[in-house]
């Protein structure tokens, strides 16, 4: 897989391998943002081939419309990563140092901190307050090594899929250990938001301090993690899956009970991070359809067509300056007209965005959004 | 053109919970993240901003432990020129007059345009640091600075009163500026900078380093005993407002705020 690390002196249209574009205009035709925003993609692949031109294309309001879903990517026939060229756009206007305040803040805060939420690193397992956290030390040899992220570390909404996984790998035996405060931003969203220099730095620190640790295998709870992990840490020591893959495992082996049941039509939203870039698609269904009483819906736009709530790309900190509906509106609205009462998901990012849709929508008395581990919490029991 | 700006190492105290230390005079920042001082980052900013139009160099000062230099870092990374860091654990920092002395320390004997600093500190709030270090230093100053234009030998400002109101100055060079926050928008310093920066000379100095005697700066110096710290006990003042409907319930509420003369 090519990363995005470039050496200095190679020119744009080699780096994104802009040569090999056909202009057949597949990626602008899969792209969801355009929907809402000028994105034009397979333009920006054009235009890009004139390095003179660079320095203007950086100043366009649309390279931060992308969200980094990666259907351009996935869609393309030649092989080619559009999205690469707006993060290599992106970065220009980092290395300018004239960036919006918000980005400023959250890529500083990575850098101080190893998170971009502006918290204390000393505060970050503070979540796991009043539960019984096994704790990885890298000279114990441990199975999975789990990787909270961030998001989920911090945010009092999303926190609730790290708790209820601690107490169902307690319940289900499983040997892990989670990371102490010394876990840092796998910088997934540092790099779609271009910082180039960071993103190497980040690498660079995470792999010396995750190839530490004995353990079989690291276990993220965010598809961005994961896929971060897997595209860009070519020199990792073990493997990375998704926490959904591990608990599908676990049923496998019988390893998993519930009492309860949930009587709901639920829907699966596939995480872009997860599915189109991940390719775990199976492992989250799996699990959901072992809640008793659930009955499993489909969007029309399901698995790799899945439509992105815009939470990735760097965009919790950059707002689409759009008064067109926002892809996660639309999102919900399909899931209401399918009579979906639960909509599932597997990514703290699609939980924010799609949880403030349905109260924008005002859906609030008819349907939920709710996290996996958040659903399996609730149906009691052994785990 | 040639500016200092002074910049402090603050703990960002926003979120986290505080706690006093044993001693009741310092508090226990274990579990805060520190950060430049907020309005210390606009005079970094305004201190880079003056140097692209105008030319000339930027020093950055700060008092501060080694883990400030990150700080130190990014501002050079912005496009300050060299830095020098105070440490020396005589000084007594909750007396503002004694910073200021410090600084003047480091500055004196030097030759200078102007120096820039934030106009408060987040952790302390004093906001003398800027003032009395133009008075140590026998120059002119102007406080919340919101503009600022430099002119032949001068530079003119903009300071905000209350209720919107400006106030323009014009100041003889050198000077000191403290720089209200929000005067422009502090730049990012991306890493390959900050890496770039790391060759800009940042030198470490003590008391005895820049000639001053500690009895000058030292709590012994100061007019002021920094007596203890304490977090006020939270009075409960709450009332649950009982009622069996919402009609009941908006009708006590307004006759309380009636009573309290509070409509
Ligand atoms: S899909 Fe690929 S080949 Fe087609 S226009 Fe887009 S970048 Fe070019
Ligand atoms: S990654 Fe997604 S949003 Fe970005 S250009 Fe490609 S298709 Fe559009």
């Amino acid at each position: 897989m090519r990363g995005m690390m470039m050496s200095e002196n190679q020119t744009f249209t080699e780096k994104f391998d802009l040569l090999g574009c056909i202009q057949c205009g597949r990626c602008t035709g899969g792209c969801p943002v355009t929907a809402r925003s000028n994105l034009n993609i397979r333009r920006f692949v054009y235009d890009a081939y004139h390095e003179e031109a660079l320095e203007e294309l950086a100043r366009l309001a649309e390279i931060w419309d992308c969200t980094a879903c990666h259907t351009c990517a996935v869609r393309c026939p030649k092989g080619l990563k559009p999205l690469e060229v707006l993060i290599g756009l992106r970065t220009m206007v980092i290395e300018s140092g004239k960036t919006q305040p918000t980005v400023r803040d959250a890529l500083e805060s990575v850098f101080r901190e190893g998170n971009p939420w502006e918290k204390a690193r000393a505060t970050r397992c503070d979540w796991m307050e009043g539960l019984e956290v096994k704790i990885a030390q890298p000279d114990t040899a441990v199975e999975n090594l789990f990787f909270v992220c961030c998001t989920i570390a911090y945010d009092p909404r999303v926190q609730v899929i790290a708790k209820n996984l601690v107490r169902l790998l307690n319940a289900a035996g499983v040997d892990y250990g989670f990371i102490d405060d010394g876990e840092s931003c796998c910088g997934s969203e540092v790099y779609t938001l271009g910082e180039d220099g960071l993103f190497e730095m980040i690498v660079e620190d995470n792999t010396e301090f995750l190839n530490e640790f004995q353990a079989a295998r690291i276990v993220t709870l965010s598809p961005h993690c994961f896929t971060t992990y897997n595209r860009h840490y070519p020199d990792l020591n073990k493997p990375v899956i998704h926490y959904t893959q591990l608990l599908a495992e676990l049923l496998d082996q019988g390893r998993l009970t519930w009492e309860g049941g949930l009587e709901k039509k639920i829907v699966f939203h596939d995480p872009c991070y997860l599915g189109k870039q991940g390719g775990i698609y199976d492992e989250p269904r799996r699990v959901l359809q072992e809640i008793k009483g659930a009955k499993l819906l489909e969007f029309g736009r399901a698995r790799e067509r899945s439509l992105c709530c815009e939470g990735g790309g760097g965009k919790m900190w950059v707002e689409t300056e759009s008064k067109k509906e926002r892809l996660a509106e639309t999102r919900i609205k399909d899931a209401k007209a399918l009579g979906a009462e639960i909509v599932a998901v597997a990514c703290p990012f699609c939980l924010l965005t799609l949880e403030d849709a349905v109260k924008s929508l005002g859906f609030e008395e008819e349907m939920r959004v709710a996290e996996i581990m958040e659903l399996l919490g609730e149906l009691g029991g052994g785990n | 053109m040639k500016t200092f700006v002074c910049i402090k190492y603050v703990p960002d105290t926003s979120e986290a919970v505080v706690k006093i230390n044993a001693g009741g005079t310092a508090v226990d920042s274990s579990r805060f993240s520190f950060d430049i001082n907020d309005a210390d980052n606009y005079a970094v900013e305004e201190a880079v901003l003056i140097k692209e139009k105008c030319g000339g160099t930027v020093t950055v000062l700060s008092i501060g432990p080694k883990e400030s230099e990150v700080m130190i870092r990014m501002a050079l990374a912005k496009g300050c020129d060299d830095a020098i860091r105070i440490e020396d654990e005589r000084i007594a920092l909750y007396d503002p007059l004694m910073v200021a002395k410090t600084l003047a320390g480091a500055i004196k004997g030097q030759e200078f345009d102007l120096v820039l600093t934030g106009c408060m500190a987040s952790d302390d709030g004093q906001m003398a640091t800027g003032v009395a270090l133009a008075e140590y230093l026998g120059v002119p100053h102007a406080a919340m600075v919101k503009k600022v234009e430099m002119l032949d030998g001068k530079v003119k400002v903009q300071r905000e009163l209350e209720g919107g109101l400006m106030e323009v100055l014009e100041l003889e060079l050198p000077a000191v500026l403290t720089i209200q926050t929000g005067i422009n928008e502090p730049r990012y310093a991306p890493i390959r900078g900050i890496r770039a920066a790391q060759k800009k000379e940042l030198k470490l100095v003590n008391l005895d380093d820049l000639g001053l005697a500690a009895s000058e700066v030292d709590s012994s110096a100061s007019k002021i005993v920094l007596e203890k710290l304490y977090i006020p006990e939270v009075a409960s003042t709450a009332e649950v407002i009982e009622g069996s409907d919402a009609d009941e319930k908006a009708e006590k509420l307004a006759s309380i705020l009636v009573k309290g003369g509070l409509v």
